[in-house]
């Protein structure tokens, strides 16, 4: 059978989408052991037992960064559901409910954006109490701005389309025109606009985990794993940063992945290619 | 693409000359001086207000001698009290008023002598302004003559002279809250030369010091993380450098690895009541830690060395109390491991192990959690390290990870690990002696507890106008506590510490927590082979 590039896109991205399904799944299952401490195998290098080998305390690496992935998968998964959501309801009810509405919301996106990233996560994530919620909350409320920007663009541009201002002349009701013509012209960029978001929000979450303003210690998230590792680099034990980091890239490059090739997929002008 | 890597090359270079340009003037000592010493600490033990014992040198959680000013007393290495500035004291019968008597050939290093109207507006000072210790005790001090002082207590306090022993004199003449810190003038072995916030102190000795002349003339003293530390020791710029187990297993040629024996102990507390809710909302107590045999049954089922093997390496000591090894210890606190027998205590008073697998009674299982300050890497070793230990015994314990703001609320209901040891008596009354007031006006003030026998017993240590007998009556209220188990010790963290062959580190006395100061209390006698 001859694989043409459309069904070796498909084929990849849903490769991707199970992995890390696998991912999520598999880090539920290894939570108990992930915090399991045997001290008679402490600081062990990799070996076939432990192919990322064990930390200070005799904590299986593999198991402890396989759980942080989930960890991570979950936290961005929820958060780019969150923003997109976000993203979505401002974008449109920016695009069609008025020059009023239109130049608020699009002050709130600049001024969203004008702050940096970072620096307003940990402050709605200290502001929510930090932990789990905290991330959560820190990084979707930062994370919809430009998506927003899309949406709206988007739906400016569909208003002028003359498909959409014949059936409006028709006759037929705005909620109708918003669900038939509307939304699923924008379901594409959004669907890649959310995959995209995927990323973005596992570097951030496990990024201010590591600088003390995330996830609580005893997590096995890779923020919090990067962060202890650090203290016994100098002592010889790489290790410890090496997989989990290198881990963290993959998935983050996995999910990139899947959103490049769903917009390859979703967008008519390279859906045929 | 290109212009971002000429960039950081740039930079990296810039950096590069920087850190060459700071060595050179870091070691640099004055020509006929003895090569100077370069000690590296963690960057807590940096003093944030500065060398000002009004707001903390030298005293507070982690005590030492304040090297830049005097003190009254000293402890000795077996922690008994030896004299610096004084040369006598007495203590009135009702123990309410202490006569000091001081040398009289003491010289700050303005050259200004030093008299009984400075130790008198010293202790005068930290009643006022110390935030790190316990000056209530204290009603005033007065000056009888100029070397003659005499402290009016509020109430008896026969411990005074440890307090004395960490209190630098200050110079009436020259003190200014707002300058002293950043530059202290004292009479002490060493002088302020230099300090670069951050960074580094540069202590000189003092010439006109009255007591043995220093024979390290130049210690300088940097803040550096632990794994920066060990980093500048395999690159041979620091002499001593604190390390911790984590590094224990590595070696580096030209330095040796000292291990200082420490009371700087690590133990847990165990609510002795049953649990109820006071009127904060707070829960106080714990159903399974409320029965003696379960307290009891701990105490003797911990394998205290398996443990220092586990966390620290083998390096540190069973801990069987706050105060191992000094002179109010109470040997009676020392237990024997013995699994077998803790688990015959268990059976003994109910606790039979269910279909859970861990032991239950009446319905409730044998379950607590142990909780540790999140961060502290030793602490979350010791708690997942006893947890394992409890299963053993078919406890069931979990382990978490709180802020200091919740460890307080937590330890009044569940086990927390704290760390202690300090070079005076008062340890004991702060963790066992019920609170007179406060919100916790009928238990002790970090776990719930109290024993009036014990009270009895600490108060009349304190009232004690002699400090030998005082010891005695400290470790009769151990003796008391011990059938009571409301803390159960586990281990003391040695101090280690890598050192330059050719370094002679006068011998140490047993260090207090804290892994900062204490090991340059007496830098002025160590030397260069």
């Amino acid at each position: 059978m001859r694989i043409n590039r459309r069904a070796g896109t498909l084929f990849l991205l849903i490769f991707a989408c199970i992995l890390l399904f696998v991912i999520a799944l598999a880090g539920e299952a290894l939570s108990k052991p992930a915090e399991l401490a045997d001290f008679a195998r402490k600081n062990l290098p990799p070996c076939l037992a432990h192919p990322f080998g064990t930390d200070w305390m005799g904590r299986d690496m593999l198991a402890r960064t396989v759980a942080g992935l989930s960890l991570s998968i979950r936290v961005g998964a929820l958060t780019a559901v969150l923003s997109g959501g976000i993203a979505l309801l401002l974008g449109t009810v920016s695009a069609i409910c008025g020059p009023w509405v239109d130049a608020l919301v699009s002050w709130i996106i600049d001024l969203v954006l004008g702050i940096p990233h970072i620096l307003l996560i940990i402050l709605v994530s200290l502001a929510c109490g930090q932990g789990f919620w905290g991330v959560i909350a820190g990084v979707a409320l930062t994370h919809w701005p430009s998506l927003a920007r899309l949406v709206r663009g988007e739906v400016l541009q569909l208003k002028q389309a003359t498909f959409l201002r014949a059936a409006r002349r028709l006759g037929v009701s705005r909620g109708r025109v918003l669900r038939t013509h509307l939304l699923p012209h924008l379901l594409p960029q959004l669907f890649t606009g959310l995959i995209l978001q995927f990323p973005h929000a596992i570097l951030h979450e496990a990024g201010i985990t590591f600088l003390g303003f995330g996830l609580s210690p005893e997590r096995p998230a890779i923020g919090v794993i990067l962060e202890e590792s650090m203290g016994y680099l100098a002592a010889g034990r790489w290790w410890l940063a090496l997989f989990p980091g290198l881990s963290l890239v993959l998935v983050v490059m996995l999910f990139a992945a899947a959103g490049e090739r769903l917009r390859l997929l979703l967008t008519p002008a390279s859906a045929q290619e | 693409m290109r212009r971002k890597f000429l960039l950081s090359a740039l930079l990296a270079l810039t950096l590069l000359a920087s850190c060459g340009r700071r060595n050179e003037g870091q070691f640099t000592s004055e020509p006929g001086m003895s090569k100077p010493l370069t000690v590296v600490m963690d960057p807590n033990s940096e003093p944030e207000s500065g060398f000002d014992p009004a707001f903390g040198w030298g005293a507070g959680e982690h005590v030492h001698e304040p090297l830049i000013q005097s003190t009254l007393t000293v402890t000795n290495p077996d922690l008994t009290i030896g004299y610096d500035l004084a040369t006598g004291m007495e203590v009135s019968q009702d123990g309410l008023t202490w006569t000091v008597k001081i040398r009289d050939d003491v010289k700050f290093t303005d050259g200004e002598p030093l008299t009984a109207w400075d130790v008198a507006f010293t202790y005068n000072t930290v009643k006022k302004t110390s935030s790190v210790n316990d000056f209530t005790m204290l009603d005033r001090a007065e000056t009888v003559n100029d070397y003659t002082v005499v402290f009016h207590m509020t109430r008896p306090f026969s411990i005074w002279p440890y307090t004395m022993a960490i209190v630098g004199i200050l110079p009436e003449h020259a003190y200014d809250p707002a300058t002293y810190g950043s530059h202290p003038i004292g009479s002490g072995r060493y002088v302020l030369k230099q300090w670069d916030r951050g960074q580094q102190v540069i202590l000189e000795y003092n010439p006109d010091y009255y007591g043995p002349q220093p024979r390290m003339e130049q210690v300088n003293i940097l803040f550096m993380e632990e794994d920066a530390a060990f980093l500048a020791v395999q690159a041979g710029q620091a002499d001593l450098a604190y390390t911790s187990a984590t590094y224990s297993d590595r070696s580096v040629s030209g330095f040796s690895l000292l291990s200082v024996r420490t009371v700087d102990n690590r133990g847990i507390n165990l609510p002795v009541w049953l649990s109820s809710i006071d009127e904060h909302g707070t829960v106080v107590g714990n159903e399974f830690t409320w029965d003696p045999a379960a307290r009891r049954a701990i105490n003797i089922g911990i394998d205290r060395q398996a443990m220092i093997d586990h966390v620290l390496n083998g390096y540190g000591t069973p801990a069987y109390s706050v105060c191992d090894g000094l002179p109010w210890y109470s040997p009676v606190n020392e237990v024997e491991y013995d699994l077998e027998g803790a688990k015959a205590l268990l059976e003994e008073a109910g606790w039979r192990i269910g279909p859970s697998g861990h032991r239950e009674k009446d319905g409730m299982t044998a379950w607590i959690t142990i909780y540790y300050a999140a961060g502290d890497s030793v602490r979350q070793g010791i708690a997942a390290e006893l947890a394992n230990q409890l299963n053993e015994l078919s406890i069931r314990a979990d382990v978490e990870g709180v802020s200091w703001n919740e460890a307080y609320s937590a330890a009044l209901s569940a086990p927390l690990v704290w760390g202690w040891g300090a070079h005076t008596p008062m340890e004991l009354y702060n963790i066992y002696h019920t609170e007179i007031y406060g919100d916790l006006a009928n238990t002790a003030r970090y776990s719930p507890y109290s024993n009036e026998r014990a009270d009895t017993l600490m108060d009349a240590a304190l009232a004690c106008t002699d400090l030998e007998e005082s010891y005695a009556l400290w470790q009769q209220a151990q003796e008391e506590i011990a059938g009571d188990v409301p803390w159960v010790w586990l281990v003391n963290v040695d101090h280690l510490y890598w050192v330059r062959d050719g370094l002679a580190v006068a011998e140490q006395k047993i260090h207090p927590h804290g892994h900062g100061w204490s090991i340059v209390n007496n830098v002025d006698q160590w030397s260069w082979e």
